[in-house]
């Protein structure tokens, strides 16, 4: 040959190691696989495995409900699969949905996500309404109806947010306000409107670097979760633009963010997260499963300084439900679960590790969630604080487009005008654009 | 310029040869590597600082600049809290088959593209460009619709035979073989009665050697920490690595200290893989690629 | 384009499959002769056909029903429910000012992440291709920031560039600078989504460059430095032409990266939604297709944005290659 080339040794070696990991890998993978075969196949030793789709921190895994049922039934093994946003999770349930495949037994759906499920996908869930150990009378009323359309539950509620308000006893003292929750509570009774009177009260002696409350957003998730219609009325027609609950709740936000009495936080970020940690703002809106958030964000630093009060109104945050997809290969075993899951014993169970409130009324009875005391915050009495607040909570009407409809308001109209320092009007007006576009299909 | 002229003029009647020296670096070589270098790690240093912490630690000011206790902790909670096992194991079998698979059949039609003649040649490398345009967030849902009727949601192979697409690999060897493979070469070959087989073997491959392994490396880290896709083709009873931390939010918040950890976790087997192979792979960039 | 566009093969054998001033025309010969012939016609279908077997499969058909599902309205809601729209989305787009302002925002951001970049990635890899000490640990440092995944990336970068507690503006404001709401800006916005792209992609593509640098024959450096060119000149006039089709390579890949840039402006923000921003001050076309697919569910929609950025894609080729030709024509002439 003319021309001789040579391929060094160093390529073989790499290209042979390389060859031989991916070998060696496939080896291990193989007995990996088989290590779990019982658990996941259908058969193997007579074992379902049933697996459970949530998002973010669900908490039934943590409140170790997932071990207590594969105790009681020993054929049974559970696996969950979670996936952290929502907005990761939810189009991917609908794609798999789409194409009935790639499904998990149990499938969790978000409040704000509920009603387009219910509207659009009821005819590939089962009825759950009518699965064995399933009461409806163990749930809310409203919280049932919410999954429910034209007689066929197709979800079940794990947990609700009733609203209070979370508030910074040190700073409350140093700006001249009461720290007795009953007495903070009476501050703002019955009115949002009270709640930012407050706030300009504690703006003239504010200790320096903070504010009354952690963002507008706070605001307007607060005081709109109390009014029955927001964005939709019954027929299902988009009424946002006149709607009284939001266009009150939007001035409250305007109003607080004019008395530049918010910390300009964007909630959910790490910066918010900073905010608490350095003690920045002396509110926040707080549904149950804020508390946990607040315990880790805040600290030691702040241990007995947080307290939780009634909110102005009462008003719903929040909350999930349980679905079983028709596509599921163990929809009779999934069903079964999905009750016991959501059955009053085991949403104390979930209230008292993780912090979710119960949408199951029966459960409000229970002493595990009528004593509840919350010991970071003052042994509060959280069990009775939100049970009084979830029985006054409205009828919410809901529609299938919630959830961006609500974004749009807190991320760009009220950011633009909190950080941005556009007016009122301009984010108000960027606001129903983005919303006017969504709709239109 | 004569320099132009010598470059212009290269290429005919000369064999390809390369000195076994190169230049030395100065001081000045060394102080900018450096600084990139420091560039380079720190994020990934901050990363491992604030796996060794508390996620309200975290939240604190100002920021942690050194280690904490908590490093082995966290690592313990991301490994069990995701599926960590399984996960590496497949994401080496997923990573290794894509890298194997693509550098292949980049490395022969980059070939065929580069320096042989057949119909259609410039509308099919075209189309092959074109392939990277399509926006990878939109081909998941018709995708996924082929791999469902097809049954593989949860396998492997759902990952795996998809991303042995790469127009970009065979664009790559393509746009790197047309400079790099002197067409005489392949003639001389031609001449000795060498078949297409024999030539790619003996005279492509050796030639491509160390684009193949830039690409490998580049393939099995893309491989590696791809997410869009197979957080939709696998759940977490099968996932790969990327798979398994987004299911890591556990407790009442996202910890974001063991979030941080499982960051570790996927990105240090990487890192590692490059320490023990880079030698070799890397390594064989600086080498003459043909020895006359 | 030009490198794309030429033909590089002259011809691979003809001359050598027929010798001449051969007589004797054995059968043996024939029968090779033929076989070569066949080898030469079809083995390069036979290179390319294991790529385009996959790509049939997984690349074409997506792109496909992406093209049809453009001209329709169709929802995540139900994929499989299409009702024909004709050019609707297409046009609804044109005066949509979403729109218009991420294509600015994917500009203004590829312009700003891309040129920096590459000219980095270039000097990078011209300094690693010197013989230094230790140059397996540079090589692999340069390339951990690809290593690392965009959310772990994106989550340091924001926590860097933080409003409140953020080490950049503490940097600043050691030297009397006023803090940066870094995130609210349009300007500081994607300056910051830039440098998470710049710090992740400069070593990749300068490992790219390495790898052509390395096939760059030296005597070429050898005469250039006869003819007393200096290390400078040398960079210039021998190594950047020898590595054009590499450069066009990277530019190009560039170029599609930054069009699609997607990962780092989703999380950049640290909640869910895809707005990019309030004011969609870092909204790119990757992120608006995201938002109008994924969150808003309108895959006719989100499938006129693929397409059309496919199509500015194609724009942009189109434009680099009359250029290309126009130059190589005036420089010819």
């Amino acid at each position: 040959m003319a021309v001789r080339t040579r391929t060094p040794r160093t390529f073989h070696r790499a290209a042979a190691s390389l060859a031989a990991l991916t070998l060696a890998a496939g080896l291990s993978a193989g007995c990996a696989a088989d290590d779990e075969e019982p658990g996941s196949g259908k058969g193997g030793e007579g074992k379902t495995t049933i697996t459970v789709g949530v998002f973010g921190v669900f908490g039934l895994k943590e409140a170790g409900l997932y071990k207590e049922y594969e105790k009681a039934n020993p054929n049974i093994v559970i696996k969950q699969n979670s996936i952290e946003r929502v907005d990761q999770y939810y189009p991917g349930l609908l794609t798999h949905l789409a194409s009935g495949s790639g499904l998990s037994d149990i499938q969790a759906v978000e409040v704000n996500n509920i009603n387009e499920v219910v509207s659009q996908h009821a005819d590939k869930f089962e009825d759950l309404g009518k699965a064995p150990g399933v009461k409806k009378d163990n749930f809310l009323s409203w919280k049932w109806d919410q999954a429910t359309a034209d007689g066929k539950t197709i979800g079940l509620g794990t947990d609700i947010g009733p609203m209070g308000i979370c508030y910074r006893k040190d700073l409350f003292k140093k700006a001249g306000l009461p720290t007795d929750r009953e007495e903070v509570g009476k501050l703002w009774a019955g009115d949002w409107e009270k709640y930012i009177d407050a706030g300009a009260d504690y703006m003239k002696k504010a200790p320096a670097g903070t504010a009354f409350v952690d963002s507008g957003a706070s605001i307007y998730n607060g005081a709109s979760s109390g009014y029955e219609t927001r964005y939709y009325d019954e027929s299902g027609k988009v009424i946002y633009k006149d709607s009284e609950g939001v266009q009150a709740s939007w001035n409250l936000a305007m109003d607080a963010i004019k008395g530049k009495m918010t910390a300009k936080y964007k909630q959910f970020t790490p910066q918010w997260d900073q905010g608490y940690a350095n003690g920045k703002f002396a509110t926040v809106s707080c549904p149950p499963w804020m508390l946990g958030y607040i315990k880790d964000k805040a600290g030691k630093k702040a241990d007995d300084q947080w307290d939780v009060a009634q909110a102005p109104k009462p008003g719903n945050w929040g909350g999930s439900f349980l679905t079983v997809p028709s596509a599921g290969k163990n929809k009779k075993e999934a069903a079964k679960l999905a009750a016991w899951l959501t059955a009053p014993e085991q949403q104390a169970k979930l209230f008292e590790k993780q912090g979710s409130f119960p949408s199951s009324q029966a459960a409000f009875e229970l002493p595990a969630v009528a004593d509840a005391k919350h010991t970071y915050f003052d042994d509060a009495p959280i069990g009775k604080i939100f049970a009084d607040a979830a029985k006054s909570i409205p009828t919410l009407v809901l529609g299938p487009k919630d959830q961006p409809i609500l974004q749009q308001i807190t991320d760009i109209g009220i950011l633009q005008v909190e950080q941005q320092g556009k007016s009122p009007d301009e984010g108000w007006k960027a606001a129903e654009k983005k919303i006017d576009d969504l709709l239109e299909q | 310029m004569a320099v132009r002229m010598a470059v212009r003029g290269r290429g005919r009647g000369r064999g390809v040869r390369r000195a076994g020296k190169q230049l030395h670096g100065g001081w000045i070589t060394y102080t900018i590597l450096i600084i990139f270098t420091l560039g380079s790690l720190l994020p990934l240093i901050w990363t491992a600082i604030a796996a060794s912490r508390t996620s309200t630690r975290l939240s604190e000011t100002p920021p942690p600049f050194w280690f904490g206790g908590n490093l082995m902790d966290n690592l313990g909670e991301a490994w069990d809290g995701a599926n960590m096992g399984l996960a590496l194991a497949n994401t080496v079998i997923v990573a290794g088959a894509i890298t194997l698979g693509t550098v292949l059949f980049s490395t022969i039609a980059g070939f065929a593209f580069a320096k042989l003649r057949f119909r259609f040649k410039t509308l099919l490398l075209l189309l092959v460009i074109g392939t990277m345009m399509v926006p990878p967030q939109l081909s998941v849902v018709p995708l996924f619709m082929a791999i469902a009727e097809l049954q593989w949601t949860n396998q492997l192979q759902a990952v795996i035979l998809p991303g042995l697409v790469s127009a970009f690999g065979v664009f790559f060897m393509r746009q790197y073989l047309v400079e790099a493979l002197p067409t005489e070469l392949i003639e001389a070959a031609r001449v000795d009665g060498a078949s297409s087989l024999r030539v790619v073997w003996h005279v492509v491959f050796p030639i491509a050697r160390p684009a193949m392994a830039v690409l490998a490396m580049l393939t099995f880290v893309f491989a590696w920490n791809e997410f869009f896709w197979p957080i939709i083709a696998l759940t977490q009873d099968n996932p790969t690595v990327q798979v398994a931390l987004t299911g890591l939010p556990q407790g009442y918040a996202t910890d974001r200290s063991v979030i941080m950890a499982g960051a570790l976790l996927g990105t240090l087997p990487l890192l590692a893989a490059f320490t023990i192979f880079g030698k070799q792979i890397v390594g064989g960039i600086m080498q003459g690629a043909v020895k006359g | 384009m030009t490198e794309l566009t030429e033909t590089a093969a002259p011809s691979t054998g003809e001359e050598g499959a027929a010798p001449a001033g051969e007589r004797r025309l054995d059968k043996r010969a024939a029968r090779r002769s033929r076989r070569y012939q066949r080898d030469v016609k079809w083995s390069p279908y036979a290179f390319i056909a294991p790529f385009f077997l996959f790509f049939g499969a997984f690349g074409l058909f997506p792109l496909l029903y992406t093209g049809w599902a453009s001209l329709h309205r169709v929802s995540l809601n139900d994929p499989n429910h299409m009702e024909w729209a004709g050019l609707h989305n297409f046009t609804r787009l044109m005066d949509d000012e979403f729109f218009w302002n991420a294509l600015q925002n994917t500009f203004t951001i590829g312009i700003i992440s891309t040129v920096p970049q590459l000219a980095m990635a270039l000097g990078l890899a011209h300094l690693l291709n010197y013989r230094v000490r230790g140059s397996m640990f540079f090589r692999v440092a340069a390339l951990t920031p690809y290593a690392t995944s965009v959310a772990a990336a994106t989550l340091v970068f924001a926590m860097l560039y933080g409003r409140d507690y953020g080490m950049i503006n503490w940097a600043l404001g050691l030297v009397g600078i006023d803090s940066v709401d870094w995130e609210n800006g349009d300007w500081t916005s994607q300056i910051a989504i830039s440098t998470i792209v710049i710090w992740r992609w400069t070593g990749y593509n300068a490992l790219i460059y390495l790898a052509a640098m390395q096939a760059v024959p030296h005597d070429l450096y050898e005469s250039a430095a006869l003819d007393g060119a200096s290390r400078w000149q040398q960079f210039i006039h021998v190594t950047i032409p020898s590595l054009r089709p590499t450069i066009l390579f990277t530019v190009v890949v560039s170029t599609i990266g930054a069009t699609q840039l997607f990962g780092e402006p989703l999380l950049f923000s640290g909640t869910s939604g895809a707005a990019g921003g309030a004011d969609h001050q870092y909204q790119t076309l990757g992120l608006f297709l995201y938002e109008k697919g994924w969150f808003e569910l309108n895959l006719g929609r989100a499938s006129a944005i693929a397409w059309t950025m496919f199509l500015i894609l194609i724009l942009i080729g189109l434009v680099n290659w009359l250029i290309s030709w126009r130059l190589k024509k005036s420089e010819g002439a």
